[in-house]
């Protein structure tokens, strides 16, 4: 009985302690920016739609079933580019770091769904899919504080040639700088990271055929892309194999 | 059964074709030597190395971390399968386990090895010669050589080289106190006295000393064909009990593996019904092995036992086995011989009695003068008679040796008075130079005395002094008168009462008595030229005058009463067990303290009370000397009845085999024996006890390879010291197990609330390694240095069904309490780190199957950041190296905190151990080398730490600190309380 006590109390304390320390410890951080950003100086690349476990699109281009997950996924992605939804942010000045520090309120800039031209689903509502010309949009992580030099741009290349011609929306594939620097969630709710949406043209020749795909931020020189260990920095390859 | 010793001179010639001049041939011995094989005792069976060393691979956890490298095989097998994209992570991680088993293994192998050794190279160091005749002439031949058929020569002070039937003897005596147990010198001849081999006197047996004289004889028997090699090898019939440490530490082993085993399971049937994967579950189930088992653990009990080994070297002890370090201090009963080991071993002056007076001599080991008064001119008749009648002689050449330790050449008693006489009149050789000896009849056994005439060193005095000494009754039968105050007087009765007396008193302190008296023969009777005749004793034999009594003993050591009482507090109880007469033993034990001042045994109540020994009461007798007659005719019960009745005990005439018998009689008291011998007939004993102890001076091979432990000066004291050390070891080890137990809560901590919580994993299982096989391997070593805490030699020997090495309340507060603090420390690190890297610790919970997805690479924070999948596992890594360093920090005051388990670090003082120092900076050192140095490969998963995540644990060490010196003030405040009784270890 009394050992149960003492552990009670003593288990007790500990909890205590834990939650105090914890506590403490929360109070000197900001909730606005992390302490410390040293360990993702650079960031990764990540597209749209997510096929499930690996980065391999599989689809048949005349059975819309087939395609409907990735359809669905990029029209859900895109909700958050909506007009209506961005009637709150602002036209910035194009190609120049929009830099925000002195002010308390940080303003989020447009980005024009129209900019991605035939992958923003406006004209065609499946994305290319049902055309044999899939639309994959490439994003750049957020990473607060991050501010690109150069001219950044996403420049996709297939491994074998011939099997596809890439179109790059907006042109170029060009990210613009207005979009940076991200100041975090709690100061930048309504901050829209830049698309680039990168569309496969795929040749008909090519069908059934699996067309593996490397995309990497090119331009900027404190934007890696070239790391050992880590595949998805500055760079994401996926694979594409479409039958009809 | 050979019947050699019926057999004459020429019949052992024809039977053993060879010759009693010449010898035997070189070539015949060569091809004897070659059937028979070298006259040495076959050293019993030693277990191939190769099995010991797969006995130490599979022992102990070795089993656990097996099954934790074939599980990770098994899911790098299923990984590679199903093409996942890092299989190679559990192909190591197996790799690493079994390199960890082999190579504790090996170490732990080595360490036995080298402590063997250290005994392989002590039983070498004294090799053995014999003088043989071959091909007609005289060889001196190391005794291995020796062949049936052999003649050989042998005189005092060699050792039998083999069996031998004696052909020609010359006053030729042999010790066979190391087959038989007899203490006295038994004359050998050549004639065939008793049916029995063993009884007869032709026969000198192997292993056995020629004391005095010298023989020539056959050799019979070799080596393992002796009758000591037989019995030698009777010995090893007796089984090798398991050593209470090795019971403790296997208890423990038990202990561990069911608690990991335990919650392995539980936490794989658990990750299981969480729809965790089997694979991961099993993954899952490696880490907890992996954590619950302390892999360095065995290797550091091993060092810290063969570092105790050293120390116990150093103070003579020589340990065989590593693990029977700790049995000496577990120890509660001791059975000692007498001779050689409580005693020095050699005859000594003790008493004197002249002038109607009882004078004490010294017995210390060193003497160098004699305190008692030596002014009376009786003494100076009696120094006289010492010196002359006396044909003991130092061995030339040792002027620069102290004069006790001087080899002389003489039988045991005639050395006695020859060293005491140097002791007191310097140079006795040249007094005897100067007193001429004209006539001397030697002693022997008819007559009982020994006596010599001498012309005097006063040249004014022509007399003839004729000196004589002998058994004390046969003496004052010769005398008429006696000498007081160097005067002459009457022997009347009164004086002859007097005698009597001190003859009486000094006789019951079991020392042998001579009496010693003179006569200067008349001038005129006797002049310069008259011709001594010591056969027709044409002198006079009577109406001499009686000078005085010495009295002589083979004294203790000097260092050995303490020993005793130290033993006595201690709780330890010495018996002492003998071949000697009652008398004597008892009288040693009672000058040492193992029947004490005021203790009585049966035969002294009825003696003060003057009633028959049979009505006394036998249970108020706390002493008891039992005589081996009696032991003979005792049931077992009635030995259990006096072992557990008396708490002091001496066995005297007791043969070795009745040492069997009382060592099986102690065990069966539950207790934990430690036995001293040196014969070869000991050698059961010495196996059959917890911890056989064998001589290193006086012990024969066989004794030496039947015991655990080597006395190298043969000294009792030198076990004392040796169960002091065994004690301190095993509260060490508690401490070194205890140090060791608590970071594993520590680690297993991580990997439950990674299944339950599903974190980011808080610490790898290579980290953990890293830890167990790293920074604790120094530190736990250390804590084998820590002084006791108080005086060890004050309590009682721990009993071994109760005082466990790892008893409930250790393991208890390891895990339970101290491990768990550690615990929470580490764990507010590992939040610190990743909350100041952007994961709150709300956002943690329960993101385990995307953190560590690998097609998520854009995983975000609780900031709106997004992380690729190689920047989660850095900041992973990270993590484990921030818990694995909150973990090292908190270790070093868990290391500050088992220095003591009841006394205050102040008490004990926290600089005076500076090993422990040494584990500190070593912890810190490595944790420093492995997160700076080696924070770039990959492979080891530690990244270079931010300085002040190093501090985050540190209130919480301190408060682990803290903590246990409240405990320890509770249980030194309140002792024998609920607090004491759960919280002391």
């Amino acid at each position: 009985g009394l050992i149960l006590l003492f552990y009670l109390v003593f288990y007790g304390f500990l909890a205590a302690l834990f939650t105090f320390t914890m506590w403490v410890m929360l109070q000197t951080l900001s909730s606005d920016i992390p302490k410390y950003r040293d360990r993702i100086s650079s960031p990764g690349l990540m597209i749209s739609p997510k096929p499930d476990n690996a980065l391999e699109f599989y689809f048949n281009k005349s059975d819309a079933q087939s395609y409907a997950e990735y359809v669905s996924t990029l029209r859900k992605f895109l909700e958050s580019y909506d007009d209506l939804k961005q009637s709150q942010n602002i036209n910035c000045t194009p190609g120049r770091i929009f830099d925000q520090n002195d002010v308390a309120v940080k303003k989020a800039c447009r980005f024009n769904l129209s900019d991605l031209g035939q992958c923003s689903g406006k004209e065609d509502k499946t994305f290319g899919y049902s055309k044999g010309t899939p639309c994959v949009l490439v994003k750049v992580n957020r990473i607060i504080g991050l501010k690109p030099e150069g001219e950044p741009r996403i420049h996709c290349m297939s491994k074998e040639e011939g099997m596809v011609e890439i179109n790059y929306f907006p042109p170029e594939g060009l990210i613009d700088l207005m979009y940076f620097p991200y100041y975090g969630k709690s100061l930048h709710a309504h901050y829209l990271q830049p698309l680039v949406a990168v569309q496969l043209a795929i040749n008909s020749n090519s069908t059934k055929e699996e067309i593996a795909i490397e995309c990497k931020i090119l331009g900027s020189p404190n934007l890696k892309n070239e790391d050992d260990r880590d595949k998805f920095l500055g760079r994401i390859a996926f694979k594409v194999q479409m039958t009809e | 059964i050979q019947d050699d010793h019926k057999l004459s001179a020429s019949e052992l010639e024809e039977k053993y074709g060879t010759s009693i001049d010449k010898g035997l041939s070189s070539a015949r011995a060569a091809e004897i030597l070659a059937r028979d094989g070298p006259n040495s005792l076959t050293p019993p069976k030693a277990t191939p190395e190769i099995v010991k060393l797969l006995k130490q691979m599979v022992g102990g956890f070795s089993i656990l971390l097996w099954i934790g490298a074939v599980f990770s095989w098994i899911s790098f097998g299923i990984q590679l399968a199903q093409g996942a994209e890092s299989p190679f992570d559990n192909l190591y991680l197996g790799v690493v386990l079994a390199l960890v088993v082999i190579l504790t293994g090996i170490f732990a192998y080595y360490q036995e090895a080298k402590s063997t050794n250290i005994m392989a190279s002590f039983s070498k160091m004294i090799p053995q010669h014999a003088l043989v005749i071959r091909d007609a002439e005289k060889k001196e031949l190391p005794a291995d050589q020796l062949v049936v058929g052999d003649i050989v020569e042998i005189k005092g002070g060699d050792r039998i080289p083999a069996d031998i039937r004696l052909i020609f003897t010359q006053g030729c005596k042999v010790d066979n106190s190391s087959l038989t147990g007899e203490s006295e010198p038994q004359s050998r001849s050549c004639d065939f006295t008793h049916e029995n081999p063993l009884e007869t006197r032709n026969i000198a047996f192997y292993s056995t000393t020629c004391v005095e004289g010298t023989a020539t004889g056959i050799v019979i028997n070799t080596g393992d064909r002796t009758v000591i090699g037989r019995i030698a090898s009777l010995a090893s019939g007796v089984g090798n009990e398991k050593t209470p440490i090795a019971i403790e530490i296997e208890h423990f082993v038990y202990l561990v593996a069911g608690v990991a085993i335990s919650i392995g399971v539980l936490f794989f049937i658990i990750s299981v019904s969480m729809r965790y994967k089997i694979l991961d579950s099993l993954i899952f189930l490696i880490g907890i092995i992996v954590a619950n088992v302390p892999e360095g653990l065995l290797a550091t009990v091993t060092v810290s036992l063969s570092l105790t080994a050293k120390r116990m070297a150093k103070k003579n002890c020589l340990v065989k086995n590593l693990e029977a370090v700790e049995t000496l201090g577990s120890t509660s009963i001791i059975c000692s011989d007498k001779t050689g080991t409580l005693t020095q071993n050699r005859m000594t002056v003790a008493h004197l009695w002249f002038d109607n007076q009882i004078y004490s001599a010294d017995t210390s080991e060193d003497q160098t003068t004699q305190p008692f008064d030596q002014s009376s001119p009786s003494w100076t008749a009696l120094s006289k008679i010492v010196t002359l009648c006396n044909r003991a002689e130092f061995r030339p050449g040792q002027e620069n040796l102290p004069i006790m330790k001087r080899v002389v050449v003489g039988d045991a008693s005639e050395t006695a008075l020859l060293k005491f006489a140097e002791v007191i009149l310097g140079d006795v050789m040249s007094i005897r130079a100067r007193n001429k000896k004209v006539a001397e009849i030697p002693f022997n056994s008819t007559n009982k005395f020994q006596l010599s005439i001498h012309e005097t060193d006063d040249p004014n005095d022509k007399r003839f002094l004729l000196v004589m000494k002998g058994a004390p009754e046969r003496i004052l039968e010769r005398c008429s008168t006696i000498m007081i105050n160097g005067k002459e007087e009457p022997l009347d009765s009164e004086k002859a009462e007097a005698f009597q007396t001190a003859y009486m008193e000094l006789g019951g302190m079991g020392e042998r008595v001579l009496g010693f008296c003179h006569l200067y023969l008349p001038e005129n009777e006797f002049p310069d030229t008259y011709p001594f005749d010591t056969d027709s004793m044409n002198f006079p034999t009577s109406n001499l005058c009686f000078v005085g009594l010495l009295s002589m003993i083979d004294p203790p050591r000097s260092t050995v009463p303490d020993a005793v009482s130290k033993c006595r507090s201690a709780g330890i109880k010495v018996i002492m067990v003998t071949g000697d007469h009652p008398i004597t033993a008892k009288a040693i034990a009672k000058s040492v303290g193992i029947i004490s001042a005021t203790s009585e045994t049966v035969e002294d109540i009825a003696k003060r009370l003057n009633v028959p020994v049979e009505q006394v009461n036998r249970r108020e007798a706390t002493a008891a000397v039992v005589n081996g007659m009696e032991l003979k005719d005792m049931s077992l019960q009635q030995l259990d009845e006096i072992l557990c009745n008396h708490s002091e005990i001496v066995f005297a005439r007791t043969s070795p085999q009745q040492k069997l018998i009382i060592v099986e009689g102690c065990q069966r008291q539950g207790a934990v024996v430690a036995v001293t011998g040196d014969g070869v007939n000991d050698s059961p004993a010495l196996k059959k006890a917890d911890i056989g102890i064998a001589m290193g001076i006086a012990g024969s091979d066989a004794a030496k390879n039947a015991a655990d432990m080597v006395l190298l000066d043969d000294n009792f004291a030198s076990i004392v010291t040796g169960v002091e050390e065994g004690r301190l070891i095993f509260d060490n080890l508690k401490k070194t197990i205890a140090y060791t137990l608590t970071k594993n809560i520590a680690e297993l901590c991580p990997f439950l609330i990674y299944i339950i919580a599903s974190i980011p994993m808080p610490i790898g299982t290579i980290t953990i390694l890293f830890i167990d096989l790293g920074t604790d391997i120094i530190p736990s070593v250390a804590l084998a240095y820590e002084k006791a805490e108080s005086d060890i030699m004050n309590r009682r020997p721990r009993n071994k069904r109760k005082d466990r090495l790892v008893n409930e309340q250790l393991a208890v507060y390891s895990y339970l309490q101290i491990g768990i603090m550690q615990s929470v420390g580490a764990f507010v690190t590992y939040f610190t780190v990743y909350a100041e890297q952007g994961f709150l610790p709300s956002t943690l919970l329960g993101v385990r199957v995307n953190w560590e997805n690998n097609a998520i690479n854009d995983f975000e924070d609780s900031y709106g950041q997004e992380w690729t999948k190689y920047q989660r596992t850095y900041l992973q890594w990270t993590g484990y190296t921030a818990f694995f360093v909150s973990i090292t920090i908190q270790q070093v005051a868990d290391l500050i905190i088992r220095k003591t388990r009841r006394n205050s670090i102040f008490q004990q003082g926290l600089f005076r151990n500076k090993v422990i120092w040494v584990g500190i900076f070593s912890q810190i050192g490595i944790a420093l080398i492995l997160t700076y140095g080696l924070g770039h490969v990959t492979a080891l998963n530690f990244t270079p730490l931010r300085f002040q995540y190093w501090f985050v644990a540190v209130p919480f060490a301190i408060l682990i600190w803290v903590y246990d010196e409240v405990r320890k003030l509770f249980i030194r405040r309140y002792p024998g309380s609920w607090w004491d009784k759960n919280m002391y270890y």
